[in-house]
């Protein structure tokens, strides 16, 4: 009966699964699709939806449709939507993305807002070539908040703050020190930049030097906490354990109605010294390249841009407007946080648009890192990022011949069709063939759906993997990807970053991590197949249970786990009377870090199958074995040892490509701290990917090797299966 | 064969009769030749429309489904009344059982449903692949008796398949013996047990299996070391593969005790040499040596009293129980 | 007297063994719901995971949203994590199960080709793969809706559950199915009514595997809808974290609520997962 319910349960969320939703859309209105990534349930979500509402109200025969996007995928997701005609009408982002999305074709230019007032700073950051592509609604940059009741008055200078005697467990001065954002601040004040004017990286020399020896001041004397992410900065202050925190306009939802503090533009970093300039990020809306209706998705940007858009968005959203003229509104120009980060902003230095900016931050917060987790001199450690930016920015193979490859893939094609037809003039094999035509209708439906959805995409990515460049520039490279990956991009073959060493780290990855995954999980096993045990199904259910929590989640509760100061691992670790450990500042803790977390992952799946080969070994070979005077030790090496190897051996094979690719736990963990050291070549793959200037060619090509690698191992694989078959028999 | 004929194909293992089955199944296609059932021509029809029933030597029943289930499981694909069921339940002594799980039985009780979901369809042809193998020996008897009687009072036609040659003698009208593939010999089974045909269907049948002594005639003699006996009448000379069972053989010597006992064999007698001897009461096998061949006899309990390793025994053999057999050909002469 | 002594030292051994490996096991899963619990307070370095004040806001603010426009959306999206999840489970055994079904017991050509393909897939990383998926659901116009990502997810399952499957069907002797035939049952019908009860176990595993490479992916989904009223739960969760601000708290909560089907689930199905999962993966 239950099973039937089950059964019925299932049948009826199919049925409303595949039934398209009821579309009652009328025809004359025209709907503009507006995109942006706004958090869940934020105040800016709500003001944008309340402007659209008021711009639908002045323009009945419209309808806006909005689409809150997860922040990660947001990039990608405009990047595939749009050229294909699938994207939004209009959609909002920050400023520096322009030039990437002008280079990709994304966005059209657009007109200057028809009223208001807007720094002429601000449209040029939105300009690429002399015209415009944005229309800027918001503006985002750091400043101090200041909990005023642990201190009242407005400090001098940061570093004055960070001086300050304070309690135990109570940090004067908070920010995301790893975070070459809120570190670039500093940095402009002793006149050094993160990129130059040509999109060069410039975090090196003294400036950058004098900047990170501040840093590593404030962090040394417990001034600012260690491996600060935003949550627990916020989280800090929030609580009353900072006198200040640095941080954007986000974080003010955040904070308790009962915390009582103020916000400042950032003071100058030291006593009469240069003052902190921010970088400023202007939120603007963008017309989308194929938008349906680009003439309204304009209107509609303008309408959010200035006049009662902006006072919505600036009352209900606590967005600070790039439209000057809102603040003449008397209840905006009274609201002290609105316009202390208006002031802030008019000081804050507008992010370059140079495509490079992105791939600043990676290096730069490495070299942050290596500086104040490992305590590396500072000038190696900046040396080694303007390294990896360089490594990051390389220049693209050039475009090939593809004649020779055309030929080539003609000749085997060619090859193969003649061989096919060949075997098929064989009257043995057409009369197999005729024979196998039952079997073809019961397996044809699967081979057409994996074929067209599984393999023919996998087949395309594979493809890629000779071309290189990216949208518009894409060109067929030959074997140029591999030939850089194969050759450690000119670097040593084992240095720092090169296939080969990430390769040797992730065969030691997939080696630790399946001889404790089976050595785990055959223990427990054993221990619950006792055939005396009490409790055996309470203990089951709850050694399953990492299996059953999205690992997304929990490998990002081991990463908390593992923080240096607020780790429960280092609490534990404390009160053992051990001094805590920097587990994400060396290669052998942060990879010990990953391992556990996904140790801790994929023993409950050894365990359940080792259970169930356990469960079928029959008993009467343990009571001859015991008749025969055996012990349990020689029991368990002469009996379940030997019959347990054939049975484990195919989840091992499995286990074992699993962990290969086991992306998410490195990912999520480690995120191949430190340095990209710890980083398997699945991960590093989907960096180039993703986060390092989308080299997709490359990172197929990373694709490639990694499948060809475990096409070998499962070979060498089945063979020794095999023979340790063949031995038994 | 005929109707409501029970055949009982017989052979070794691995000698093509479970095949042979499964093909008037409709579970294999022969690569030649036809399957004809009844007037019907069935040689490519699927199993669903030959009309048979057939019990599995695994007893093959549907794991997750009750006795009553896998009973009515063939009525229901055929959208017949499921009334039969009760009918045979009671038959077969299930009617406790329907509710239960096949795992919930015993050995016994499971070859039981594998009958009755056979029976309860009623079909033209029954087949049977070895359905005792899995019983014990108690319970085997018991079931060939049923069987047998099921025959009688269904009267349908029925094939079954055994290596069992015990099986084969008491329930078949007709027995079929193969022998890698080919038919050795078809016939009712005493007509195969008195005259088999070949030197295989001869070994095969009857426990234990039957001696087998190379001899020459000449002369209207049969003569091998140990053995001089007059042949058969129609018997040319030549080299001849001689078989005695080990039943037809009696003691030939005069009472144990007696001044004769140990009187080596003459003409017409047998000389049997004393291995090892397995008494079972009423009667014993003695297994020794005629000249240098391997032999048993069966003899009663009271002939082998004193009789122990060494001894040297006449035997004599009723003339019509010799078996001759070409050497070559195996056939019999 | 020795034996009981020494079989109550093994017995309290394995206990304390067990207990810690449980404890190894629930440690993480507790921040979790510490974290889901804690509504702002200050981070400390504790190892008791437990808030000091603990509070059900963050699931309020998860599940609790209802706007007068689209109504309880949080619902709509958990039906669509489920609904999606539910057929991308049957979508993936009636594609798998025929194949595998065949692979056990017919020999055709391209078997053993066949066999290799579908092994390669579960070698091949995804990362290159998801922008050709995109073009060819947008082809196929199927891009925006649950049944393209039903189809896609599906397809990603079958390959690992032909495996599973084909070794289950393995162990299943042909008397079954051919009995079934005998009995008047073609050779689908076989499959239907006896080949696949007697698979239960293993299709239960098989389900359970399909329901969560479906229930808990959120790369593709993210990437492919662009409808919040098709949105799936774990594209929502990913929304607690933003580029300047991620939301731990909310997103722990909204995990939580995430994974209580699957434990469910597991917890449901964990008799068969013993047996089920073996007979496929030692034979297969």
């Amino acid at each position: 009966m239950r099973r039937s319910a089950g059964a019925a349960a299932l049948l009826v969320l199919t049925a409303l699964a595949v039934c398209p939703p009821a579309a009652g859309r009328a025809q004359e209105t025209t709907t503009l699709r507006v995109w942006h990534a706004y958090g869940q349930g934020s105040a800016e979500e709500t003001a944008l939806r309340q402007a659209a509402d008021a711009y639908v109200e002045a323009h009945p025969d419209q309808r806006v449709e909005l689409l809150a996007n997860a922040f990660g995928a947001y990039l990608s997701k405009l990047e595939s939507a749009i050229p294909t005609g699938n994207g939004p009408d209009l959609f909002i982002d920050a400023h520096e993305r322009v030039t990437h999305y002008v280079e990709r074709r994304l966005i059209t230019p657009v007109e200057a807002p028809s009223s208001g007032r807007f720094d002429a700073s601000q449209l040029e950051a939105l300009s690429v070539e002399g015209r415009l592509y944005g229309v800027p609604l918001s503006l985002k940059c750091a400043a101090l908040y200041v909990n005023t009741s642990l201190l009242p008055e407005a400090p001098s200078s940061l570093d004055a703050l960070a001086r300050r005697p304070h309690a135990e467990g109570v940090f004067p001065l908070v920010f995301e020190a790893e975070n070459a954002y809120y570190v670039a601040a500093l940095l402009h004040a002793h006149g050094g930049r993160l990129l130059d004017d040509e999109g060069g990286y410039a975090f090196v020399g003294p400036a950058a030097h004098a900047t990170v020896a501040e840093v590593q001041r404030w962090v040394e004397s417990g001034a600012t906490p260690e491996e600060a992410t935003g949550e627990l900065a916020k989280r800090l202050f929030a609580s009353g354990h900072a006198l200040s925190v640095i941080s954007g306009p986000w974080l003010a939802p955040d904070l308790p109605d009962s915390l009582p503090y103020r916000v400042l533009p950032l003071p100058p970093a030291t006593e009469g010294g240069e003052a902190t300039r921010p970088y400023l990020t202007i939120e603007a809306a963008y017309v989308a390249a194929q938008a349906q209706h680009p003439a309204e998705a304009a209107a509609l940007a303008d309408f959010l841009a200035h006049g009662p858009g902006a006072l919505i968005r600036a009352k209900a959203g606590r967005q600070v407007v790039a439209d000057a003229a809102a603040f003449d509104d008397p209840e905006l120009a009274s609201d002290a946080f609105l316009s202390t980060f208006r002031r802030a902003a008019a000081a804050a230095l507008p992010m370059p648009t140079h495509p490079h900016m992105r791939l600043a931050f990676e290096p730069a917060g490495q070299a942050l890192r290596k500086v104040l987790r490992t305590g590396m001199p500072i000038d190696d450690a900046l040396e080694e990022g303007a390294r990896r930016f360089r490594d990051l920015t390389r220049p693209l193979p050039g475009p090939r011949d593809p004649t020779l490859a055309l030929v080539l893939v003609g000749v085997v094609l060619l090859g193969f069709v003649f061989a096919m037809l060949r075997r098929l003039k064989d009257p043995a094999t057409r009369a197999a063939l005729v024979r196998s035509m039952p079997a073809y209708r019961w397996v044809a439906h699967a081979f057409l759906a994996v074929g067209l959805l599984v393999i023919l995409p996998l087949f395309v990515g594979a493809l890629t993997s000779f071309f290189s460049g990216h949208g518009t520039d894409l060109h067929y490279a030959g074997l140029a990807n591999y030939a850089e990956i194969l050759s450690a991009r000119g670097g040593e073959l084992l240095g720092h970053g090169s296939f080969w060493l990430v390769l040797l780290v992730t065969v030691l990855w997939t080696v630790l991590n399946l001889a404790l995954h089976v050595g785990i999980g055959v223990l427990l096993a054993l221990l619950l197949n006792r055939p005396t045990l009490r409790l055996k199904g309470m203990y089951r259910v709850l050694l399953i249970l990492p299996w059953a929590v999205p690992s997304y989640v929990t490998a990002l509760s081991w990463k908390g786990m593992f923080h240096r100061q607020f780790g429960a691992v280092n609490a534990l670790l404390t009160a053992l009377g051990a001094e805590p450990v920097s587990f994400f500042a060396h290669f052998s803790t942060a990879f010990t870090a990953n391992l556990v977390t996904n140790v801790w992952l994929g023993f409950p799946f050894m365990m359940v199958v080792t259970l169930g080969a356990l469960s079928s070994i029959p008993k009467d070979l343990y009571e001859a074995a015991a008749v025969d005077g055996a012990t349990k030790k020689q029991q368990f090496w002469r009996i379940t040892a030997p019959l347990l190897v054939p049975a484990l051996a195919p989840a091992v094979a499995m286990g074992a490509v699993w962990t290969f690719n086991m992306f998410n736990v490195v990912f999520l963990v480690s995120g191949g701290e430190p340095d990209g050291s710890t980083e398997i070549l699945v991960s590093d793959a989907y960096r180039w990917a993703f986060t390092r200037s989308n080299q997709y060619g490359y990172a197929a090509a990373y694709a490639v090797l990694i499948f060809l690698i475990l096409v070998l191992f499962s070979k060498a694989a089945a063979r020794g299966l095999a023979r340790v078959e063949e031995k038994k028999a | 064969m005929e109707d409501g004929e029970l055949v009982v194909l017989v052979g070794p293992s691995g000698c093509g009769k479970s095949t042979l089955l499964r093909t008037i199944a409709g579970l294999e296609i022969p690569d030649a030749g036809e399957v004809r059932i009844g007037e019907r021509e069935v040689t490519r029809l699927p199993p669903r429309e030959r009309d048979v029933a057939m019990v599995f030597q695994s007893y093959a029943l549907y794991p997750h489904l009750t006795v009553r289930q896998n009973l009515s499981f063939g009525l229901k694909l055929r959208k017949t009344p499921a009334a039969r069921v009760s009918e045979v339940a009671s038959m077969l002594g299930l009617d406790e059982l329907l509710d239960r799980y096949p795992r919930q039985m015993s050995g016994g009780q499971r070859q039981r449903v594998a009958m009755g979901r056979a029976i309860a369809r009623r079909p033209a042809l029954f087949l049977f692949d070895e359905p005792l193998s899995n019983l014990d020996a108690a319970l085997r008897a018991e079931v060939r008796i049923e069987i047998k009687k099921l025959h009688q009072s269904l009267g349908s036609t029925m094939i079954y398949v055994t290596h069992d040659q015990v099986e084969a003698m008491t329930l078949a009208d007709r027995l079929v013996v193969l022998n890698a593939g080919e038919v050795e010999q078809c016939g009712p089974p005493l007509d195969v047990y008195d005259h088999p045909a070949s030197l295989f269907v001869a070994g095969f049948m009857g426990s234990p299996a039957m001696n087998f002594i190379s001899a020459e005639v000449a002369d209207g003699e049969l003569r091998a070391p140990g053995l001089t006996l007059s042949a058969p009448e129609d018997a040319k000379p030549g080299e001849v593969l001689l078989g005695i069972r080990p039943q037809d053989v009696e003691r030939a010597d005069a009472e144990p005790g007696s001044a004769a006992y140990r009187t080596p064999a003459g003409p017409g007698r047998i000389d049997f040499v004393v291995d090892v001897l397995e008494p079972m009461g009423f009667e014993a096998y003695a297994h020794g040596r005629v000249g240098e061949t391997k032999f048993i006899a069966r003899l009663e309990g009271d002939a082998v009293r004193g009789l122990s390793e060494g001894d040297h025994v006449a035997l004599s053999v009723p003339p019509q129980k010799l078996h001759l057999f070409d050497p070559k050909t195996g056939r019999a002469l | 007297m020795r034996r009981q002594r020494g079989s109550l030292l093994a017995s309290v051994g394995s206990h304390v063994a067990l207990l810690i490996a449980v404890g190894f096991a629930i440690y993480p899963v507790l921040w979790v719901v510490s974290l889901a619990l804690t509504a702002g307070g200050a981070p400390e370095a504790q190892i008791i995971p437990w808030p000091a004040h603990p509070s059900l806001d963050n699931f309020r603010a998860v599940a609790g949203q209802v706007d007068a426009e689209r109504g309880w959306i949080f619902g709509q999206q958990l039906f669509n994590s489920l609904a999606i999840a539910a057929a991308t489970t049957l979508a993936a055994l009636a594609i798998a199960t025929p194949a595998a079904y065949a692979m056990s017991r017919f020999d055709f050509v391209g078997k053993k080709g066949s066999m290799a393909a579908l092994l390669a897939t579960q070698m091949f990383p995804g990362v290159a793969a998801a922008i050709p998926l995109y073009l060819l659901l947008d082809a196929l116009g199927m891009l925006d809706t649950r049944s393209g990502l039903v189809l896609v997810y599906a397809t990603t399952a079958v390959p690992f559950a032909i495996f599973q499957m084909r070794g289950a069907f393995d162990a299943i002797p042909r008397d079954l199915e051919e009995a079934a035939m005998v009995d008047g049952a073609t050779r689908f019908g076989a499959f239907v009514r006896v080949v696949l009860p007697a698979a239960r176990p293993a299709m239960a595993v098989t389900a359970l595997f399909a329901f969560m490479t479906a229930w808990n992916e959120f790369i593709l989904a993210a990437t492919f809808l662009s409808r919040e009223e098709v949105f799936t739960l774990p594209v929502v969760l990913q929304r607690f974290v933003g580029e300047h601000d991620a939301h731990w708290g909310l997103f722990a909560a909204g995990a939580i609520i995430v994974s209580v089907p699957v434990m469910a689930l597991f917890y449901w199905l964990q008799r068969h997962l013993v047996g089920g999962l073996t007979s496929g993966s030692v034979k297969g």
